[in-house]
């Protein structure tokens, strides 16, 4: 067994272990970035849909509520 | 691995055409242009499409899967180098032994080719001005639209290749494209942008279908009553970079874009980046000025995630519906077994709500007997002829458009649901086991804000593939009992009965039964 090999077979658990860690880091990253729609779906929420109904009455909320639901 | 581009000067030579595909040599890269009878239906790179032969340089291009159909008959093909348009073979060919004149055509006669995701389509280079004009108009249209909702959009990707290279649409292209770049420069608030960009569209009358947090299609209805749709990509500049779906990701400035410029479309003048050559660099690279009718984007994975990421992820298995209902199946004249067991056990006053109801047929059935009915699917195709036929019969049976994978659209939809007080009966045949888990917590929470006021929800799935019929034909995967009911609990649910059934055999064709669970819960 040549000495190149001896240190590859050496080196491979770590090349291994690292690319288990960037699997995992992307994974963790996209996990991150899924965040966004969900920050931009609940403020959309509060802001054009939860506000307009706790100002209106009783007709004007169900006509805020057709509204919101066919803007989708 | 470095990729090899068409270069000028190829040598293509040995051609031979059989029903497997189209076989050359050529030892540089080509783009090549197949043509029946002389009408071009399909374009390829010799190398990239195709697979290498036992002999040197030689490429077989296996026939699309989508023409497969159409080859049957007699043609003169040709083939083309692209570039240059020499033509390196020419002959009568015939396929499985047909003696008629092979034409691709759709059901109406009108010409197809393949475009470069080798879809069938209609593409310009057959259509005449007067089949062009409702597309320019549909440009203005939207662009209009977009310019009253605060949204400076201007022509995209192969629109905008066409306006510059041509002054008009490119022969081999099917659809125009739009995009715009936010001010914005957080992926948070450029959504936040797009949801009010469609809401105003909506307020105007436009019909909207979003692909993703930052791209949606805009509906035109031409005047023969053909809908056609234009694509609307979102961008925003970030940290130096131009981010743009479908899909760019380049260093850019702002103002590479705006102020706007303008570019002439079949005589008509369109808004276009303020630099279109940097702009359709970063496009198609700087070989833009080269025609490539099956030049496919070269997009790096890292972007492909980003987009992914910050944007994507709505639309899980929603072609696979899309193709499903294409043909705008009516409903069923029986309904499921599960509304039957339903509605055996329920006041036939409590209104029910059946989420994912397909083609509507137990909503109809339902409304047909005096039960108010609602149902929701994310496919508006699926139930459009049910809606149709309830509105002319005046039972009570409402549709909408309803998207698990939108936290909005489950909210706004159970809000909207919720504010009819009483109790409800919940249906969810056949939908734990054909979504994602995702979606599946976004159902239950729909169904909890739904019974509020109490009631019971129904659910049926597949537990046991059997013969795989039945999976096949619900598009169904098997999910455990105990998988759904943990989730159920998990918010709030009770659960108070869970049967197993074994699918009677005429329901299925094999010896392994299918079997199914029916689970009840409720939010007392």
């Amino acid at each position: 067994m040549g000495m190149k090999s001896i240190v590859g077979r050496l080196k491979a658990p770590a090349t291994n272990d690292l690319r288990k860690r960037v699997a995992a880091l992307e994974a963790e990253v996209q996990e991150c970035r899924q965040l966004n729609l969900r920050l931009a779906e609940l403020t959309d929420i509060v802001t054009d849909l939860l506000v307009p109904l706790s100002r209106g009455d009783e007709a004007a909320l169900r006509e805020t509520l057709v509204k919101y639901q066919e803007s989708l | 691995m470095r990729r090899l581009f068409p270069r000028p000067g190829a040598q293509v030579s040995s051609v031979s055409v059989d029903a497997e595909g189209i076989t050359a040599r050529s030892r540089r890269e080509v783009v090549l242009d197949v043509s029946f009878d002389g009408r071009r239906i399909h374009s390829f790179w010799l190398h990239r499409d195709g697979r290498r032969t036992s002999v040197p340089h030689t490429w077989l291009v296996p026939w699309p899967q989508s023409l497969q159909r159409f080859l049957s008959g007699t043609t003169r093909l040709s083939l083309t180098v692209h570039e240059t348009q020499q033509v390196v073979f020419e002959e009568e060919v015939t396929f499985r032994d047909g003696t008629d004149r092979i034409a691709v055509v759709n059901a109406a006669g009108q010409p197809l080719s393949l475009d470069k995701s080798l879809r069938l389509v209609q593409t310009f280079d057959t259509r005449s001005e007067q089949h062009v004009r409702p597309l320019l108009d549909a440009i203005d249209h939207v662009l209009t639209g977009l310019d009253r909702a605060g949204i400076q959009a201007f022509l995209a990707y192969g629109t905008l290749l066409g306006a510059v290279r041509d002054g008009g649409l490119i022969g081999h292209d099917s659809d125009a494209d739009l995009g715009y770049v936010s001010k914005h420069e957080h992926p948070v608030d450029a959504i936040r942008e797009s949801f009010h960009v469609q809401r105003a569209l909506v307020e105007m009358g436009y019909r909207i279908t979003r692909y993703s947090a930052l791209a949606f299609k805009v509906d035109v209805v031409e005047s023969d009553g053909v809908v056609r749709g234009l694509d609307v990509f979102g961008g925003f500049m970030r940290d130096g970079y131009l981010h743009l779906m479908g899909e760019i990701r380049t260093p850019f400035k702002r103002e590479w874009v705006t102020p706007l410029g303008t570019a002439s479309l079949e005589g008509r003048a369109f808004p276009v980046p303020a630099d279109t050559d940097r702009f359709l660099a970063a496009t198609y690279g700087k070989s833009w000025r080269v025609p490539d009718p099956a030049f496919h984007f070269a997009t790096p994975r890292s972007t492909h995630r980003r987009f992914d990421g910050w944007f994507r992820g709505i639309r899980v298995r929603r072609p696979l519906w899309d193709r499903v209902y294409a043909r705008r199946p009516g409903p069923a004249a029986e309904p499921s077994e599960l509304a039957r067991w339903a509605a055996s056990r329920e006041d036939p006053a409590t209104p029910v709500v059946d989420l994912g109801c397909g083609t509507g047929t137990d909503v109809l059935w339902f409304a047909r007997q005096g039960t108010p009915a609602t149902g929701l699917d994310f496919v508006r195709k699926g139930f459009e002829r049910a809606e149709a036929e309830a509105t002319a019969e005046g039972v009570d049976a409402r549709f909408l458009v309803c998207n698990l994978l939108e936290l909005r659209s489950v909210l706004g939809t159970g809000a909207l649901l919720a504010a009819d007080r009483g109790p409800r009966v919940v249906l969810a045949r056949h939908l734990a086991d054909g979504v994602s888990r995702r979606a599946r917590l976004n159902a239950w929470r729909l169904a909890r804000m739904v019974l509020h006021d109490g009631g019971r929800l129904y659910v049926e799935f597949l537990v046991q593939r059997g013969d795989g019929d039945l999976a096949k034909r619900q598009k169904a995967q098997v999910r455990t009992s105990r998988m759904i009911a943990r989730e159920l609990r998990s918010l709030g649910a009770t659960i108070v009965e869970r049967d197993v059934v074994r699918l009677p055999s005429g329901d299925r064709t094999g010896r392994s039964p299918a079997k199914i669970c029916r689970m009840v819960a409720t939010w007392e």
